[in-house]
This record gives C-alpha cells, structure tokens and sequence, in this order.
C-alpha cells in the first residue's frame, strides 16, 4: 500500500500507460541488489532509488579515489578515502529517504556470492571486471532471478538482460573469455548511459512493461552515436545455463 | 568472396579511423587475414601467434552470434562480420 507522500512522488511514473498504482506498489516491494558502486552503479542506483524500488542492496569493497570522480557520480570529492558504500548510502538515503539501503563493503566471490545476493529479485551487474561478472551470472541462474549486465570502456557501452530459462546468459555471450587486467578508460557520460539503461530492464522487468533486452546484447557507440543489436541464442552447451550444468534438456 | 567488416570506434586507433572496411576470405579466419594484411597493426591487438581471434574480442556473422566460436565458420559473398572488444568495465 503507498502512502499519501509516495502517491505524490511517484505521481509522473504512475501516469504511464499500464504502470499506475499496481505498478508502483511491485516497485516499492522489490529488493534489488546491486553489484559495485561505481560508473554503472553510481547512475541505476540513482534512478532506482527515485523510481521507488524498496530495497537497494548494495555490495563494493572498493574506497573512494579521486580518479573515480569522473564517472562515479555518488561518490564526491569530500568522499575520497571512505568506502564507496558508506557515500552511496549517504547520497541514496537524502534522494530517496523512503526505500531501504543495505550496503555491504565484502568482496564478491564465489563463496559469499550468494549469501550478498540473498532474496534479492534481481542483480545489476554493475562491477568492474569479468570473472566477478561470471560469479553474479551464475548466482542468478542458480536463484532464477534476471541478471542485469551493463560494461563500459572509453565511449563505448554494452547492455544484456539474462533471465534465467528464458534467455541467453552472460556466459553464452563470452564463453568463458579472459581479458588481461587493466585500467581501463572511461569517461562518465559512458557509464551514465548503460547505467540508466540497466536501471530501464530492471523497472521494466518488476513492473512487466515492454520487451526487456533478452537475448540480444545493444552495443552503443558513442563516438559514432551509434546503437547496434546482435542476436545472442541461448548456447546449448554453456557452462552456466546450458546442457552442462544441467539447466537445459 | 567480398565481406563487409565493421569494428568497434577504439579500433580506429589503428585503421586511421576507418571502422568500415571491406575483406576477402570464405571463412571468418580468411576475413581476419585480409583484414589485418590490409591494417597491419590491427594484427598484433587481434590475432594470436597462431593465427586465431584473440579471446578477449568476440565476432558477429549478420548481427548474430556463432556457437562455437569457431574461426572456420564460412562466410558468404555479402555477409557482414561484426568484431566487438570483451569490454568489462565498470
């Protein structure tokens, strides 16, 4: 049930065709969890928490650095040394004071992955390297929640929904590729892009509005200013959703 | 056997900005030739010493992906290879 004051916040959102009261009501009992505080964290946390989603569950064992000021929006320069996740929750807090901020400071491995994700109905995939990637793709498939992926370098941008027997998942697309540690280049307008496209998927998921991006990866070229859509099927023989770990006959 | 090749912009790097090109090669691993014969310093950031896709990059054949990612999958006259960087940024 909204209250009065939820009712006139989120009074645009609710004039939507097919959202209104109902839809609201499935955002603000919605738990959310939310990989990384960062360039993509930073932006779907924002509009996730002034969409109204209940509960936000924060996870980053990063600590605020000057050069994460270009992109990570949630993070300002009187944050530099505290932990990511005490600043999102402060900036979350004051934006939307109505929705629960759980924040974790753990590093997300395969051992406490699931524990971190807990009930949530969803993961935005918003982290900063592969193999942590491949670690919240399978905890999805094994939690049958939808996994929401975004990655980013330098201008360009890339944006997948899994939803876990319905769709390809991340490992279909990468198959289990490596790419070299590094620092990689970014400037914020990039992450800021796929991050309110993540935060899109996730709304249109709990509310059921649309087509979500399942089973194509929207690629975004920003030099070009360019979308481009690639097919991705499901691969039968996926390590993390096909044949071989038993989630496909 | 004529493909349309179309790159990711951060490639431009070493094609002097050209994202768009055209290859010849029956298979996607004939079109990588061509492609890196053609722009020499985009041998070294995609191909392997064996000659294969380097596995942080990942190819599209007509918008679609390809399972396996195997570099002997034929390509038609027309057909259009899409070569994307294994982004992962955050």
């Amino acid at each position: 049930m909204l209250t009065e004051k939820e009712r006139q916040k989120y009074d645009r959102q609710m004039m939507i065709y097919g959202f209104g009261e109902a839809g609201q009501e499935k955002l603000k009992k919605a738990r959310i969890f939310i990989g990384g505080a960062g360039g993509l964290g930073s932006p779907a946390a924002i509009y996730l928490a002034a969409a109204g989603i209940g509960t936000l569950r924060i996870a980053d064992h990063d600590t605020v650095e000057l050069s994460n000021l270009n992109r990570q929006i949630l993070h300002w320069e009187e944050d530099a040394g505290g932990k990511k996740v005490a600043s999102a929750a402060a900036k979350l807090s004051k934006l939307n004071p109505d929705i629960k901020i759980e924040t974790t400071a753990e590093k997300i491995t395969e051992a406490n992955a699931s524990k971190l994700v807990g009930d949530a109905d969803g993961i935005v995939d918003a982290v900063d390297n592969l193999p942590t990637r491949y670690i919240l793709n399978r905890t999805a498939i094994e939690k049958g929640i939808p996994f929401f992926h975004g990655a980013v370098y330098g201008f360009e941008g890339r944006a997948m929904t899994v939803v876990p027997g319905k769709s390809a998942c991340l490992n279909c697309l990468y198959h289990n590729a490596r790419v070299p540690k590094e620092k990689f280049p970014v400037i914020g307008v990039t992450p800021a892009v796929i991050g309110c496209i993540q935060a899109t998927e996730v709304i249109k998921y709990l509310t059921g509005l649309g087509e979500l991006l399942i089973n194509r990866i929207l690629n975004y070229d920003a030099l070009r200013m360019k979308f481009t859509e690639f097919t991705i099927m499901p691969d039968p023989g996926c390590e993390h959703c096909g044949k071989a770990a038993g989630k496909r006959k | 056997m004529s493909v349309e090749v179309e790159l990711s912009s951060i490639f431009g790097q070493y094609t002097s900005g050209l994202v768009n090109m055209t290859v010849k090669g029956k298979t996607v691993r004939e079109a990588l030739h061509d492609l890196a014969r053609q722009y020499p310093k985009l041998k070294r950031m995609l191909l392997t010493e064996d000659g294969d896709l380097m596995s942080s990059y990942d190819f599209y054949v007509n918008g679609q992906s390809v399972y396996p990612k195997d570099m002997n999958t034929p390509l038609k006259d027309g057909d259009k290879l899409n070569v994307l960087y294994v982004i992962h940024g955050g």
